[in-house]
């Protein structure tokens, strides 16, 4: 879930040269979003959804939620504190902080290389940098590019935050992650998820298609942009059934692979590369 | 890899099967029974349960316990333990549930040691095993100890697999004491009293299999509690400890078991004597 278009025009005005990096020092990079993940030819004819739309392409789901967050971008942040009571930051701060990003056996702590994806405004790179930097000590550098600019085994830390939901292929960018990973690399992902608990559940259910809608609608003015949110909440897989996707693409996983956040609202996958590859 | 998984009904289906076929050596009130028999406990439907970590999991794991004595059960001895197998700091996270993970991965991989080392002892030369109560019937030396007498021993042998960390225990039991932990907590103790029951050849499937386990778990948490702070030779202290602890327990439930005796005679000549008397009971 980013605010991706907000960054885009801020990152734009900052880029003096084209390169991606830049020899100093600076904790954050980042590129201009490029679509993510590129479509082959023969991805631009494959169907995906859209919400509870089916049938619509992967190129035109890609424009859509594109759309979708350039509408929500002013509001971002202030409607996720309506939408979750605050309770995101409570996630958000629990994700980071069990990723303990940063810290280090060696002396001086060895630098990792942070990929977050779907970053939005920011708010788990800036946690991420806070973890690593203050209370670890470590020279981080925290990347914001879209991963296809990125070398091979190159990142020790992969995350995406509310934002695995909106991609058009995700088995296709959990690929891509793979690839970027070092051995050893860890992927991690905070999403929105399945409620066990039936009386949460109906709770949580009837929160989300009839409060959020309707905020989105008096504080945002876009009822569509919330109700899209909604909708792609309740399609996106278990927690079971993205773990086995993350398996699929290589990974390893440790337990049972995710934990459940309030009784499953949200769920954080993890998932290692393996220093030999499994067949 | 004991214990709950090898549910009842696959007891019951074991004890239907002892009573349906006419070796009578598998009589259910004998309480000792040779380790081949000692099969028919085990369920032949179900696979074992897989292992409670896997390969990479059980790589950090194994190479970070080897720290254990000098940093604890730390995040930090975990990154070190990920460095020695060869990933990166940030691979501990495959570790789902960090410190706490090592401290499980040292009751189940002590629990599971068991097995192999009850083989050791209790299969040792007769001469080895002091304080044996000959059994006439019994041909091979690992019955020749009673089942009280084994779970002593093996509750022994449990505790003396602390010793390489008991400096560092009480930290691990402030962790496993957190609230979100003490279901797992529990739950592993659990998996260890049955553990020790099963392999002491313990067989009844009458309602002391809870109160078995359940004071043998008590007692084995008050005893590792104990050594945390016994400074005595070869934790001689402990051991006393526990054998106390068994002796009270085994009295204690001579005690109850002749209350229940008592209650139910009373109950049933009540019963009897309301009748007598013409109540429709």
């Amino acid at each position: 879930m980013a605010a991706r278009s907000g960054l885009r025009a801020s990152v734009r005005g900052l880029r003096a040269s084209g390169s991606i990096y830049c020899r100093c020092a600076r904790p954050f990079s980042t590129t201009l979003h490029s679509r993510y993940p590129a479509p082959s030819p023969a991805d631009r004819t494959k169907t995906t959804h859209f919400g509870f739309e089916d049938g619509v392409s992967e190129k035109e789901k890609t424009e859509r939620v594109a759309g979708v967050f350039h509408s929500v971008a002013e509001s971002y942040d202030r409607m996720n504190d309506l939408m979750s009571f605050g309770w995101h930051r409570i996630w958000k701060d629990h994700f980071v902080t069990s990723l303990n990003p940063g810290a280090s056996s060696s002396n001086p702590p060895k630098p990792q290389r942070i990929l977050d994806i779907a970053g939005g405004t920011g708010d788990i790179a800036f946690r991420m940098l806070h973890n690593a930097h203050v209370l670890n000590s470590n020279p981080d550098r925290m990347l914001l590019h879209s991963p296809d600019a990125i070398a091979d085994n190159s990142i020790d830390l992969y995350t995406v935050a509310f934002g695995i939901r909106n991609f058009s292929n995700i088995p296709a960018a959990l690929r891509e992650a793979y690839r970027v990973l070092k051995p050893g690399g860890v992927f991690a992902c905070l999403e929105f998820s399945k409620v066990g608990n039936p009386l949460l559940n109906a709770a949580y259910k009837r929160w989300s298609f009839s409060g959020i809608p309707m905020i989105g609608q008096l504080v945002a003015g876009d009822r569509d942009s919330y109700q899209y949110l909604v909708e792609s909440i309740e399609r996106f897989p278990t927690q079971e059934a993205f773990r086995d996707m993350i398996v699929d693409a290589g990974f390893v996983v440790g337990g049972d692979g995710y934990e459940n956040l309030t009784g499953g609202v949200a769920a954080i996958h993890k998932g290692m590369k393996p220093l030999k590859p499994t067949s | 890899m004991a214990p709950t998984t090898r549910a009842f009904a696959t007891r019951l289906a074991s004890a239907a099967a002892a009573t349906t076929t006419k070796s009578t050596t598998r009589s259910t009130a004998a309480c000792l029974r040779s380790r081949s028999n000692r099969r028919s406990y085990h369920s032949h439907d179900h696979p074992p349960p897989p292992g409670a970590f896997n390969t990479a999991e059980r790589q950090i794991l194994s190479a970070a316990y080897r720290h254990v004595p000098d940093h604890g059960f730390t995040h930090k001895t975990l990154s070190l333990g990920a460095r020695d197998a060869g990933y990166l700091d940030i691979s501990t996270n495959v570790v789902p549930e960090g410190p706490f993970s090592l401290i499980k991965y040292h009751l189940v991989s002590k629990r599971e040691a068991l097995a192999p080392r009850s083989a050791e002892i209790f299969n040792a030369p007769v001469g080895g095993a002091d304080g044996a109560t000959p059994d006439a019937a019994a041909g091979t030396r690992g019955q020749l100890l009673t089942v009280p007498e084994r779970v002593e021993r093996l509750t022994w042998e449990r505790l003396l697999a602390n010793r390489d960390i008991i400096h560092r225990w009480q930290e691990a039991l402030a962790v496993m004491a957190q609230p979100s932990r003490v279901p797992a907590s529990l739950h592993e103790l659990a998996l260890l009293s049955d553990e020790i029951y099963h392999l002491a050849g313990d067989l009844a499937v009458d309602p002391s299999w809870y109160t078995k386990r359940a004071s043998l778990s008590t007692i084995y948490a008050s005893s590792e509690l104990f050594m945390t702070n016994d400074c005595s030779a070869g934790f001689g202290d402990t051991r006393a400890f526990l054998r106390r602890r068994l002796d009270e327990t085994s009295s204690l439930a001579g005690v109850v078991g002749s209350i229940g005796q008592w209650v139910g005679f009373t109950a049933s000549a009540g019963l009897n004597v309301l009748r007598s008397k013409g109540a429709r009971i």
